[in-house]
Parts: structure tokens; C-alpha cells; sequence
């Protein structure tokens, strides 16, 4: 196991590797929702959050704010109505910020969705965090080679296209990262991270045509 | 002046006519009504949609007035200190607009639902600037028109030029859908992209048995992900057990890097949990 213990991420990566193929093949659809925390993806940022199924696992709960202070693992978290909180981030927690990332990449000022579970001392063990996490409902004004222009009600927002990350889902399909059938005046359901730098945002996974937004 | 400042200005009267009268026409045939009345920084000013409305069509009316008035009359100080007046009035409430209520849509041109910006201070500054020449102006531009047709095709041109790059946002739509069609789109290049976006790999995952099976040991999202030899490694942290047993894990999924659910109905999944202090193998089920 000392590949596994060793600090390079290229050497750990490589023995999970080996490890997932050395897995069960499990071959089947499954249904749709069927873990007892919500989809796990970016958009559970959004999705309420579901009893767990196991009374073992405490409720989860969620934080959302903006980040005031980092101290090693602790996060301080000014909530949007008045609410403070501390979030603790472990090597276990999951972060995202545009992609799955570290903790490292957490800057104070950002916002935050955090979901986790109430420790004693008060503070939230989080087990996933969602870093300036957006979802708007816009419309394309203008495509360029590296943004669109997108209405979000009377608000004009720039999307910064990603080369490897940006996908879009056509009438429900699968993310695609085939970006040339957008159009302009198309309603768009724009899944992002927010810039606070520029109030842009950079496009995560867009929406578009029928069932935008509702595929899951 | 020389005599090509001259032929410009004496032209000002028909093209601010032409500004005028669009503006105005919209606001004054505009179905908009109260509702989109109560958007702009005027209902903020006069306390209330429907006075905004109100205001908004007398505006209007006023705007086709001058426009006519510019149409059919010689140019005088009169008309020209009219719009003089009026951009001045427009600059000055878009300033009290930006201070007042930020992100209120101005009115300025019906319809244009957009926040106070640049453009709308430019247009406001042409209309001043407009009204200045109108003033200054010695001939009418009936006269002048059929005496140089070249300055006046130019001016022609030169003024479309600038209502296309003015327009509100909602009016360049369709010159932006043409210059599309004309030029490519922008993102042909990525047509032939056949790399599948990781978020396409986690929807498969999030519908196959695997997942179904396995969730109820994951407690985080995405934790990390990477390609190797054809495959996708997803990675998740989780709890395995209850009680006093529950220790934390890795939750591993390979799949085909290659596969989304357009292609796929029984996604392959392999699933393997180790624990996360020893590295060591975990059985999936508790």
C-alpha cells in the first residue's frame, strides 16, 4: 500500500486506477435519484437536500455565503441573510470550482454552497462544497469564439467558453462538447461559476431546446 | 465652415428626424403599457408605472412632433434648440437614472429592456449634438440633397453605420444572426470535438446499477477524475458501515471514457470501495 500512501498525486492515482479495474463489473440502468444525499454532480448544489434512507447518517445540512476568512480547513462563511457560519474541509470533501478541484483553490470573497453534516463544536464537516456555483435561466444575445453574451433578465452577462470544460446538453442529450449547434436568441439554462473579479461567469454546462433544464 | 462641415450639418435635420421619429414612434405605438413602464428609472422618478407610461407617451409624441417639425420646416434655432433641449434632457435624466436606480432599463427606445448603459448616453449625446447642427444650419436639406447626392448617399450610410453599433441590444439580434450566417459560426471548431465532457460520464454513472448500488456508501460530489487507457476514473469519498464500524472509504467507478447516454442503455460499470486510511479493498456491501 505505499503507493497509496506516497504524496505524489500521479503515483496515488495510479494505484486507484489499478483499484477501480480490479472492481465489479455492474452492467444495468439504474433509477434515476437513487442515492439518499440527491444527484452528486454540480447540480446538487441546487437540489434540495433529501433524508438520508439510513438513520445512521444524520440529516445532511447545507451552508451558503460568502467566504470571509480561510484558516487551514475552516472556512468562514457570511450567509446571505444574516446567518454565519464555519465549514470544515478535509481531504475527503469534495470541492468544485468550474471543475473538480482542491481545497487550494478556495479564495476568500468567493461564494459558497457547502453540504455537510453539524459537528458538535458547532462547526459543518462538509462532505461536498460548491464554490460560486450559478444557475440562471438566460438567453443568447451573442457567440464569439471565447464568450457569449447572455441576457439574465435586464442584467447582461459575459460566459466565458472553457476549451476543455464547457458542454452543452441539446434537447435533453447527453453533455456534448459540440458547441457550434448554439444560436442566438436561444433560451439557455447556464450552469457556471460565477468570477468575482468581473462579475462574468464561466460556462459550465448550458441548456438548450426543449426539456433545457428539466432532463433529469 | 468648410464646405463639406457645411453639406454635414445642413443633412443633421432628416437623420436626427430619422432618430427622433424611430424613438418616438416606439414610444408612442409601443404596447408595452404600464408594466414595462414600471421597469425603467422613470416610474422611480415620478413615483409610479402608470404616470411612467403616461410620461413615456408624451414623450413620444413629442419625439414624432420634432420629427415632423424637422421633416417640413427649414432649419431654424428653434427646432434645433428643441432637440438640443431634448438631448440635454435625455443626458441629464440618464445620469440621474444611473445614480438613482442602477440596473433600471432607461426607456429610452421601446422595448429595450437593457440597464442604463453607453450606448444609451451616445444616443443621447447625438441627439444634443444633432440639435447643435440643426441650429447652426443655413439650408434646407431638400435643397441640398438633390445638389450632392455623394455627401448625402454618404451621410446616408454613415448614419446607418451608427444606428446598427447605437441600437439597443434587442435591435441587434438580427444584424448578429446575419453576420453569423455570413462569417461561420464562431464554434464550427468544436463540431468535430469527439472528447466526452466529464459531465456527460457522471449522468451515465448517476443512471446506471452501479451507482444505485453503491450510493448509499458516498457522502461527497466528484471528488476527482482522470483518463487512462480508454477508461474514466471517477472518484468519491463515503462512510462504510454504521455505528461504531463506520470507517471512511474511496468510492471508485471506471467507465468507457468514450460513452454517454446517447449511445449506451445498459452502461458497464466497475465499482470498487477501499478504505480510505489503508488503501485496502472493501467489500460494497456492509
Amino acid at each position: 500500500m505505499s503507493a497509496y500512501r506516497t504524496g505524489d498525486p500521479l503515483d496515488r492515482r495510479r494505484f486507484l486506477t489499478a483499484a477501480a479495474l480490479r472492481g465489479a463489473t455492474v452492467v444495468g440502468s439504474g433509477v434515476i435519484g437513487a442515492t439518499a444525499l440527491g444527484a452528486l454532480d454540480a447540480d446538487a448544489a441546487f437540489a434540495a437536500p433529501l433524508r438520508s434512507l439510513d438513520p445512521a447518517v444524520a440529516d445532511a445540512t447545507f451552508v451558503e455565503g460568502r467566504i470571509t476568512g480561510i484558516d487551514g480547513g475552516l472556512l468562514a462563511v457570511a450567509g446571505s441573510w444574516g446567518t454565519y457560519a464555519r465549514v470544515r474541509v478535509t481531504a475527503a470533501t469534495s470541492v468544485w470550482k468550474v471543475r473538480a478541484t482542491t481545497a487550494d483553490a478556495i479564495a476568500t470573497g468567493d461564494g459558497l454552497y457547502a453540504r455537510g453534516v453539524p459537528m458538535p463544536d458547532g462547526t459543518l464537516a462538509a462532505d461536498a462544497v460548491w464554490v460560486n456555483i450559478v444557475h440562471l435561466h438566460t438567453t443568447v444575445r451573442g457567440i464569439e469564439k471565447t464568450r457569449l453574451h447572455l441576457a439574465h433578465g435586464s442584467h447582461e452577462i459575459v460566459g466565458h467558453v472553457l476549451a476543455d470544460t464547457t458542454s452543452v446538453s441539446y434537447s435533453g442529450a447527453a453533455p456534448t462538447a459540440d458547441l457550434s449547434r448554439l444560436r442566438i436568441g436561444q433560451d439557455a439554462q447556464v450552469l457556471g461559476a460565477w468570477r468575482p473579479s468581473d462579475d462574468s461567469v464561466e460556462l459550465v454546462r448550458v441548456s438548450v431546446g426543449p426539456g433545457a433544464g428539466h432532463h433529469r | 465652415m468648410s464646405p463639406a462641415v457645411t453639406v454635414a450639418v445642413d443633412l443633421a435635420a432628416p437623420l436626427l428626424a430619422l432618430v427622433l421619429g424611430t424613438a418616438g414612434a416606439g414610444k408612442f405605438f409601443g404596447r408595452g403599457g404600464p408594466r414595462s413602464a414600471s421597469r425603467t428609472a422613470l416610474a422611480r422618478l415620478l413615483g409610479g408605472g402608470d404616470r411612467a407610461a403616461r410620461a413615456l407617451r408624451g414623450l413620444g409624441a413629442l419625439e414624432l412632433l420634432l420629427c415632423a417639425a424637422l421633416l417640413a420646416l427649414p432649419p431654424s434655432v428653434v427646432t434645433g434648440g428643441a432637440a438640443t433641449a431634448l438631448g440635454a434632457g435625455f443626458l441629464g435624466y440618464l445620469g440621474y437614472a444611473r445614480r438613482a436606480a442602477p440596473g433600471a432599463s432607461c426607456g429610452c427606445t421601446a422595448g429595450d429592456d437593457g440597464p442604463v448603459g453607453g450606448r444609451a448616453v451616445i444616443r443621447a449625446a447625438a441627439v444634443l449634438a444633432g440639435g447643435v447642427a440643426v441650429a447652426l444650419a443655413r439650408h434646407p436639406w431638400w435643397i441640398v440633397v438633390p445638389s450632392h447626392p455623394a455627401a448625402a448617399s454618404g451621410a446616408v450610410l454613415a448614419a446607418l453605420a451608427g444606428a446598427v453599433a447605437l441600437a439597443p441590444d434587442r435591435w441587434r439580434l438580427p444584424w448578429r444572426r446575419l453576420r453569423l450566417r455570413l462569417t461561420g459560426h464562431p464554434l464550427d471548431g468544436t463540431r468535430a470535438a469527439t472528447r466526452v465532457p466529464v459531465a456527460a460520464t457522471v449522468e451515465l454513472l448517476e443512471r446506471s446499477l452501479a451507482w444505485q448500488s453503491a450510493a448509499p456508501l458516498v457522502r461527497s460530489a466528484l471528488l476527482d477524475h482522470w483518463d487512462d487507457d480508454g477508461w474514466r476514473i471517477l472518484q468519491y469519498s463515503g462512510v462504510h458501515g454504521g455505528g461504531g464500524g463506520a470507517r471512511p472509504v474511496v468510492v471508485l467507478f471506471a467507465l468507457d471514457a468514450a460513452a454517454s447516454r446517447d449511445g449506451v442503455r445498459e452502461p458497464a460499470v466497475r465499482v470498487s470501495v477501499l478504505d480510505a486510511d489503508t488503501g485496502e479493498a472493501v467489500a460494497l456491501t456492509a
